[in-house]
């Protein structure tokens, strides 16, 4: 597994942001990860992205336990294993896009502008490698931010909310990237609302209020694969149930799982 | 859209490469708030710079026109030595000159003085070089011309007393029996004047020595001038060296040297020291205190005014920059939270802010140092009349605070953006 959180739990205060969560994450799987405002998903992905430390529970990534790394050791994991892609784009306002994709070289370890704008090219941006980000359109500052993302070819990408500021045909240009990525055998995790992008994933999960309350699979023959790797399911523990219960249920990913988006607009729930 | 190759160049991309592009674009795309950092920095460069230039040229000014208001040493034969009657030589005059300049930069004078009579009562007539004993005595007010040959300036109590006009003449005649012992009795009583020129204070009323002998002959002379000081020289008949070495029918030496020296204080003191310390050479110097006190005192209190403006001005160009630098960083935040995602360490963020905030302390510098050195200039030549040459040493110093402000003034907000925490950044919603 490239990925495990083991009875994770992030409390603030009186509130669990993170309320008892164990999941597995494969190699090469496409994750994504659902719920409402407020149900703890960019907590959780801050935790999984080493932004975040769980108050308990324990997290591996590539064998490697993170909980006791210190924000130095966490900073190396961030920038070797991981590529952040984020809803609002956070690039440089006053680099070029080829030099925000270098930006993530020079943290990590040489700069080469070949390969930069080789990463341009893969997302469809080498005629705007030198535009600032000003210049360009939100479809195309997320295309840098993925191109980014990619440029030190880390294992896990984590997305949160990637097309949130996207119109639909830029929407489709992401999913597409995202869709090559995983073919490409790299792991991606993304957190959304949106019905269309999670169903893109192999695997969903459900947050709310922190707990995991719902599993789907989305390609079965991922399901089967990552069961014959020995992979697990989520501990999925239905809204109300009991730590007893949610045992008893296992890994059997019964929780009901509700679309996020067309649930908070009708107030229903749908499968 | 047009693309922005090679603003910066991009060439072989190296890590220091990349360095450099992240610092310079910091500050040349986002001009705006680089703007603001560089104001702050040339407000204070130039108020910094306009005021030290001021208060050091201000005391160097004061110093110049109080050596101008006369001597502030002097060196007159000893009394007992047997050069006394002749004066101190050419010779002399030039060796106590060169002891003088050996130590700071000098002007120079010299007197004879002997007794004449004119309409047959005595009178004081002094020796000079016009143009250097003008040079030392700047206050003195001179109706008319200074001494030229055939040409006199009296005192004007010798020109009250005489009934004097410029234009008129004049005719003096020399006794070598009044000067048995006036030359050395007007240079005994130089020598015990401190607060003057030290010209002879004559025994009698305006200028006149006692005498009943009516004498007749003697040169003729035109009043060229009238010298007005408020003090002995308003008694003495001036006329050039060489008119007196001819009416005394043969040259001899000075019997008072002045000196306007740069010096004052102990470092005047010192060089008189080193004048009486040559008891060989048959001379007496001391110094004019009341002037040099004036002068030290009035050049303390600038350079005290100087220091005291200027750390006010430090401090407040600490506070502009630094509420500049924090504000800047504060815009940035975003920016440090995504650089730290990114992997960036904590001395990493601080390193490209504090690579950075020099620049603003070099630009801000520059131009704070011309424009001060402009509005000095301004206004050393509204408010002393003089012009102001540039000073390089203060400019360097100027930009060199600019820019070391310009980092002091950042440490503070880089240590509270190196603390941001990178979670924020996906926080946001």
């Amino acid at each position: 597994m490239l990925l495990e959180l083991d009875h994770v739990s992030k409390i603030y205060g009186d509130l669990h942001a993170v309320d008892d969560l164990s999941l597995s994450v494969a190699q090469g799987e496409w994750l994504a990860i659902v719920g409402s405002s407020g149900s703890g998903k960019t907590t959780l992905m801050n935790i999984i992205g080493c932004l975040d430390t769980p108050s308990s529970g324990s997290v591996t990534l590539e064998d490697r336990a993170l909980n006791d790394l210190n924000a130095g050791q966490l900073a190396d994991v961030r920038k070797n294993v991981i590529g952040l892609v984020f809803q609002k784009f956070y690039l440089v306002p006053h680099l070029t896009a080829v030099e925000n994709v270098m930006v993530a070289q020079y943290y990590h370890s040489v700069v080469d502008e070949g390969q930069a704008m080789e990463a341009l090219r893969k997302v469809g941006l080498e005629e705007r490698a030198h535009h600032l980000p000003g210049q360009l359109s939100g479809g195309e500052q997320q295309r840098v931010c993925i191109a980014r993302a990619l440029i030190n070819c880390p294992k896990l990408i984590l997305a949160d909310e990637p097309t949130g500021n996207l119109d639909g045909a830029n929407e489709k240009i992401v999913l597409d990237l995202f869709r090559q990525l995983h073919e490409q055998g790299t792991t991606i995790i993304v957190v959304t609302h949106d019905a269309l992008v999670a169903s893109c994933a192999q695997r969903e999960i459900m947050l709310n209020h922190g707990v995991l309350v719902a599993e789907r699979w989305n390609d079965e023959e991922a399901r089967k694969a990552s069961e014959a790797r020995g992979g697990t399911t989520a501990v999925v523990r239905p809204e109300g149930a009991s730590d007893d219960a949610a045992a008893d249920q296992g890994n059997e990913g019964g929780g009901v799982f509700v679309d996020p988006t067309k649930a908070a607009k009708t107030g229903g729930t749908t499968r | 859209m047009k693309g922005r190759r090679g603003r910066f160049g991009m060439g072989t991309m190296t890590n220091g490469r990349m360095f450099t592009i992240m610092i310079l674009s910091a500050v040349f795309r986002r001009r705006s708030r680089a703007v603001m950092a560089v104001i702050a920095s040339t407000v204070g460069a130039a108020t910094l710079f306009c005021l030290a230039a001021v208060c050091i040229a201000v005391p160097q000014q004061m110093s110049e026109d109080m050596r101008s208001y006369g001597a502030n040493l002097i060196v007159t034969p000893v009394e007992s030595a047997s050069s006394s009657a002749n004066g101190v030589d050419a010779a002399m005059v030039t060796h106590t000159t060169e002891m003088v300049e050996a130590k700071t930069p000098a002007k120079v004078a010299t007197y004879r003085y002997e007794t004449v009579r004119i309409n047959s009562a005595s009178y004081i007539m002094a020796g000079i070089d016009s143009a250097k004993v003008k040079a030392i005595n700047h206050h003195w007010s001179v109706q008319g011309s200074w001494p030229a040959p055939g040409k006199v300036m009296v005192g004007s109590d010798v020109a009250s007393a005489l009934g004097l006009k410029i234009g008129g003449d004049i005719t003096i005649a020399y006794r070598a029996a009044d000067n048995g012992g006036g030359a050395s009795g007007a240079s005994a009583s130089a020598s015990s004047s401190a607060s003057s020129t030290a010209a002879p204070s004559a025994s009698s009323k305006d200028g006149r020595v006692s005498t009943d002998i009516l004498e007749e002959g003697g040169t003729s002379f035109t009043v060229g001038g009238i010298v007005d000081t408020g003090g002995s020289e308003d008694e003495i008949v001036y006329a050039t060296a060489a008119d007196l070495d001819k009416l005394a029918g043969g040259a001899r030496g000075a019997d008072l040297i002045e000196y306007s020296a740069e010096a004052s204080g102990s470092a005047l003191q010192s060089i008189a020291d080193s004048i009486n310390a040559m008891t060989s050479m048959g001379v007496k110097a001391q110094t004019v205190t009341k002037i040099n006190t004036a002068n030290s005192r009035i050049i303390t209190m600038l350079q005290t005014l100087f220091w005291l403006v200027s750390v006010v001005v430090l401090v407040l160009t600490f506070v502009g920059v630094g509420t500049t630098m924090t504000s800047i960083v504060s815009q940035r935040r975003n920016e440090i939270g995504l650089r730290k995602a990114l992997g960036a360490p904590s001395a990493g963020v601080g390193t490209e802010f504090y690579a950075e905030s020099p620049m603003y302390g070099l630009f801000g510098g520059v131009l704070g140092t011309v424009l001060g050195y402009g509005l000095a200039r301004v206004l050393c030549a509204m408010v002393f009349e003089r012009a102001l040459p540039m000073n390089w040493p203060l400019a360097a110093v100027s930009v060199l605070c600019s820019i070391f402000i310009a980092v002091i003034a950042t440490i503070r907000p880089v240590r509270k953006a190196s603390r941001i925490d990178p979670a924020v950044v996906l926080r946001e919603e």
